[in-house]
C-alpha cells in the first residue's frame, strides 16, 4: 500500500483578488513523480507558490495535507522543514549574502527544527564543494552573492544544489528546465535523479517532453484553468506534444 | 541654555593661546535652531534638558598634587563602591593600583578583539597610560602639545567656529584630548585606538573632547575611534568631539569609528580632515548607540590628487536621531573623492543623511560620487536625506543618489522557503545589504570587529 505524501483537495486560490486556482484536487505517494503541464498561465507557478507559503497567495478553499499534516497553516520555513522544496521558475537575486554562507543556515535551520546538531562549518563547506562539482559549480560561484550576475542556466543548477543539499521529501520544480542547455540539462536531471528513492517524491512542472526522458514521471497530468483537466500515463506528454493544449482549454 | 557653558575651572587659562582659543570658542556658540540649516533635520530636544554637569579638570587635580599622593588613576581617590578585593575580570589580580580598590586599575572593561596601540578616556578624561609607538610616532596629551608648542598652531586653525557651533562649544572648553603626530614615512604597523569609556556614576556628565592628528609626509597610519558604555544602557551623557586631522603629501590614514553609546547619550563629533597632495584618506563610522548621535566629516581636498573616502553605516531602533554628515570640498584639479552611507532604521526612529559635494573653480578632472541607502524596517521609520552638488569647475564627475525602502519581499521569502526562520533570515538580508560598505573598510580584523557588532543586537 502506497503512503500518500501529499493530498490535495478541491484547493481555490487568488492572487491579487483573481481566482487563479479552481478546484484542484491532486494526491502524490511517496516514491512518485507528477509531471504538470499546460498552457501559459494556467496556473502552474501559482500552485506551486501556494503550496510553498507564499505571502500574497491566498486560498479561499480547500484542504492540503502534507505527510498527513496540515500544510496551509505551517509559514514557509516550516514547510521547508518539513521536507517540501521548491526549485523556482524565476529564482531571486539576493547581493550581499553569499551562497555557502546562505546554505549553512538554510541546512542548519532544518536540522536545528528535527533536533539535529548544527553541521561544523569545515565539514559543511566540503560537502557543499563536492555536491557543487557534480552539478557543474565551482568553488568561486559558491562564494558569490546569491543568484547575483549568475547565468539563466546557473541560478538552475544553483536551485538543484540546494534541493540536494536540503534533501527535501517533496520537490517541485517550476521550468527547472527553462534556460537550460542541453548538457546542463542532464547534470540537473541527474542531480534530481540522485535524491530519488522510494519515499521521496517530485512535482515536476515542465513545458517540454525532453526533461520527462530523464526524470521520467508516474503520472502526467495536464492543468488548463486553474486545475486538472486530464491525467494519464507517461505517454500524455508524448500526445500534448502534438496536439497542444488547444481542446482544453476550449473544453470551458 | 546657559547651561553647556559652564564656569568649570581649566588647566592653563594664563597662557594666551589657551585663553584666547577658549574664549573665542565662547564668543562662537550659539545653540542651533529651527532655522539653522546645517542642523534642520536633527532634533536637538536631548538637549533641552539642560542638566549636564562638567567634572572637574583632572589637570588641575593632578596640579593639585592629588593624584602623586597615592590617589588611583582610575578612580582618583574617591573610594570605590566597589569594595571586591579581587579584580572581577578573572585574572586573579588583587592589586589595586596604589591600593584603591577601584577595579579598573589595569585593563579597561571593553577591549579590542585585535592588536592596536590602545589610549583610553574614562568619561571623557584621558587615563594616562601611553603604548609603546615605533620610532617617529608620538602622542601626548593636547594641553602638553599646546603647552610645548608642539601643536604649531595646528589647533583650531581651519575650525571656522561659526559654521559649526559644537566645535564652538569644544573650543570653549578646550583641555581634555591628544595630540598624535605621525612622523615623517612613518608607517605605523597597527591601528591607534582610542577608546571612550563611559561609565554611569548617576550624574549627566558632559566631557569635551579635542584631538589633533598629524599624519606627516609620506607616513602610513590607522586610527581606531571607539565609543563604549559601561552598565546602564540608559545612562544619559553627553560626548562632543573634534577631530583635526592634517595628512601631509602622499600620507595615508584610515579612520574607523564605532559609535556605541547608550542608549539616552548625545554624541556629536566633528572631524575635520584637510589634505595635502597625493594623501589618502579612509573614513569608516559605524553609528549605533545613542540618543541623539551625529557625525560630521568634513574634507578639505586641498592640493592635486588628494583622495578621500567616506563611508558610513548607522543601525537604529528606539526613538533615536542619527545623523551623518559630510561635506567634501575639492578645492584643487584631480582630487577624487568617494561616499557610501547606508542606514537600517527601525521603530520610530529617525535617519538624517546631509552630504554635499562642493568643486571649487578650477578643480579640473575631479571626480565626486556619493550615494546614500537607507532600508526602513516598519512604516514609522524615518530618513531625511539632503545631498548637495556645488560644482564651480569644468570636466568634472559628480554624482548622488539616495534610495530608501523596506526589505525586499521577494528576498525574504526565498529564504524563507529554504527554511530560514523569518527573523534570521531578515538578519540574512540586512547583513547583506551592508556588506557592500563594510567591503571598504580595508583593515580585516577591524572590518571583522565592525561586522560582529553589526550583527550582535545588544
Ligand atoms: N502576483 C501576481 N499578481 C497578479 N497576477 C498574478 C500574480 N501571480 C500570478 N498572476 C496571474 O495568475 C495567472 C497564473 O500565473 P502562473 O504564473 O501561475 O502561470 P503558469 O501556469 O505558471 O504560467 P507559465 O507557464 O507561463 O509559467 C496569470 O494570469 C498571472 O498573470
Ligand atoms: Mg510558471
Amino acid at each position: 500500500m502506497s503512503t500518500a505524501l501529499l493530498e490535495i483537495e478541491d484547493l481555490h486560490a487568488r492572487v491579487a483578488g483573481k481566482e487563479i486556482i479552481k478546484g484542484l484536487n491532486l494526491t502524490i505517494n511517496e516514491g512518485e513523480v507528477h509531471a504538470v503541464m499546460g498552457p501559459n498561465g494556467a496556473g502552474k507557478s501559482t500552485l506551486s507558490y501556494v503550496l510553498s507559503g507564499k505571502p500574497g497567495y491566498e486560498v479561499t478553499g480547500g484542504t492540503i495535507k502534507f505527510r498527513g499534516r496540515d500544510l496551509l497553516s505551517m509559514p514557509p520555513e516550516d514547510r521547508a522543514r518539513e521536507g517540501l522544496f521548491l526549485i523556482m521558475q524565476y529564482p531571486v537575486e539576493i547581493p550581499g549574502v553569499p551562497v555557502t554562507g546562505f546554505l549553512k543556515h538554510a541546512v542548519n535551520a532544518g536540522r536545528k527544527y528535527r533536533g539535529e546538531p548544527e553541521l561544523d562549518t569545515m565539514e559543511f563547506i566540503k560537502m557543499l564543494r563536492e555536491e557543487g562539482r557534480k552539478l557543474g559549480i565551482d568553488a568561486e560561484m559558491l562564494k558569490r552573492a546569491v543568484n547575483v550576475g549568475f547565468s539563466g542556466g546557473e541560478k538552475k543548477r544553483l536551485e538543484t544544489l540546494q534541493m540536494t543539499i536540503l534533501k527535501p521529501q517533496l520537490a517541485i520544480l517550476d521550468e527547472a528546465d527553462s534556460g537550460l542547455d542541453i548538457d546542463a540539462l542532464k547534470v540537473v536531471a541527474e542531480g534530481v535523479n540522485r535524491l530519488r528513492d522510494d519515499r521521496r517524491s517530485l512535482l515536476v512542472i515542465t513545458h517540454y517532453q525532453r526533461l520527462l526522458n530523464y526524470i521520467v514521471p508516474d503520472v502526467v497530468h495536464v492543468f488548463a484553468e486553474g486545475h486538472i483537466v486530464r491525467s494519464g500515463g507517461k505517454n500524455l506528454a508524448l500526445e500534448l506534444e502534438e496536439t497542444g493544449y488547444a481542446e482544453f482549454v476550449k473544453e470551458k | 541654555m546657559a547651561g553647556l557653558i559652564q564656569n568649570t575651572a581649566l588647566i592653563g587659562d594664563d597662557i594666551p593661546r589657551l585663553s584666547g582659543l577658549r574664549e573665542k570658542g565662547r564668543e562662537a556658540f550659539r545653540l542651533p535652531t529651527a532655522k539653522t540649516e546645517a542642523w534642520r533635520y536633527t532634533r536637538l530636544h536631548a538637549l533641552k534638558a539642560d542638566d549636564f554637569v562638567v567634572a572637574p579638570s583632572k589637570f588641575l587635580a593632578e596640579l593639585a598634587g592629588g593624584e602623586e599622593n597615592g590617589e588611583c588613576a582610575c578612580c582618583r581617590g574617591q573610594d570605590c563602591a566597589d569594595d571586591r578585593s579581587e579584580c572581577s575580570c578573572g585574572c586573579g589580580s588583587r592589586e589595586h593600583e596604589n591600593g584603591c580598590r577601584c577595579q579598573g586599575h589595569h585593563h579597561r572593561r571593553e577591549s579590542l578583539p585585535f592588536a592596536a596601540y590602545e589610549l583610553h578616556f574614562d568619561n571623557g578624561k584621558f587615563v594616562p597610560v601611553y603604548p609603546v609607538l615605533p620610532p617617529g610616532a608620538e602622542v601626548m596629551t593636547l594641553m602638553e602639545a599646546v603647552i610645548t608648542g608642539e601643536e604649531r598652531h595646528l589647533l583650531n586653525k581651519y575650525a571656522e567656529l561659526a559654521k559649526y557651533p559644537f566645535a564652538a562649544l569644544n573650543t570653549a572648553c578646550l583641555e581634555e584630548g591628544l595630540f598624535v603626530r605621525i612622523g615623517r614615512n612613518v608607517c605605523l604597523d597597527r591601528p591607534l585606538a582610542i577608546i571612550n569609556h563611559a561609565v554611569d556614576t548617576g550624574v549627566n556628565l558632559m566631557a569635551n573632547i579635542r584631538n589633533l592628528i598629524v599624519v606627516e609626509e609620506g607616513a602610513k597610519a590607522e586610527l581606531v575611534e571607539y565609543f563604549a558604555y559601561e552598565g546602564n544602557p540608559k545612562a544619559r551623557y553627553f560626548n562632543n568631539i573634534v577631530n583635526e586631522i592634517y595628512l601631509g603629501a602622499k600620507a595615508e590614514f584610515n579612520h574607523y569609528k564605532f559609535q556605541n553609546e547608550s542608549y539616552k547619550a548625545v554624541h556629536i563629533a566633528l572631524n575635520l580632515v584637510r589634505q595635502k597632495k597625493g594623501s589618502v584618506y579612509g573614513g569608516f563610522c559605524l553609528q549605533k548607540g545613542a540618543d541623539l548621535g551625529r557625525n560630521e566629516t568634513r574634507v578639505q581636498l586641498t592640493e592635486e590628487e588628494a583622495k578621500a573616502e567616506v563611508n558610513a553605516v548607522y543601525l537604529m531602533n528606539g526613538w533615536a536621531t542619527l545623523d551623518t554628515t559630510t561635506d567634501i570640498e575639492h578645492l584643487a584639479a584631480e582630487t577624487y573623492s568617494s561616499q557610501l552611507i547606508k542606514g537600517v532604521v527601525g521603530g520610530e526612529a529617525k535617519g538624517v543623511f546631509q552630504g554635499k559635494i562642493h568643486i571649487a573653480p578650477g578643480a579640473r578632472k575631479t571626480e565626486g560620487r556619493q550615494l546614500h541607502k537607507a532600508l526602513l524596517l516598519i512604516d514609522t521609520a524615518e530618513v531625511d536625506a539632503k545631498p548637495e552638488l556645488e560644482i564651480f569647475a569644468d570636466d568634472v564627475k559628480c554624482s548622488h543618489g539616495a534610495a530608501s525602502g523596506d526589505l525586499d519581499k521577494e528576498q525574504l521569502f526565498y529564504l524563507c522557503s529554504r527554511g530560514i526562520g523569518e527573523e534570521e533570515a531578515r538578519q540574512l538580508l540586512i547583513d547583506g545589504y551592508l556588506a557592500e560598505v563594510l567591503a571598504r573598510a580595508d583593515n580585516a580584523a577591524v572590518r571583522e570587529w565592525l561586522s560582529a557588532n553589526i550583527r550582535e543586537t545588544k
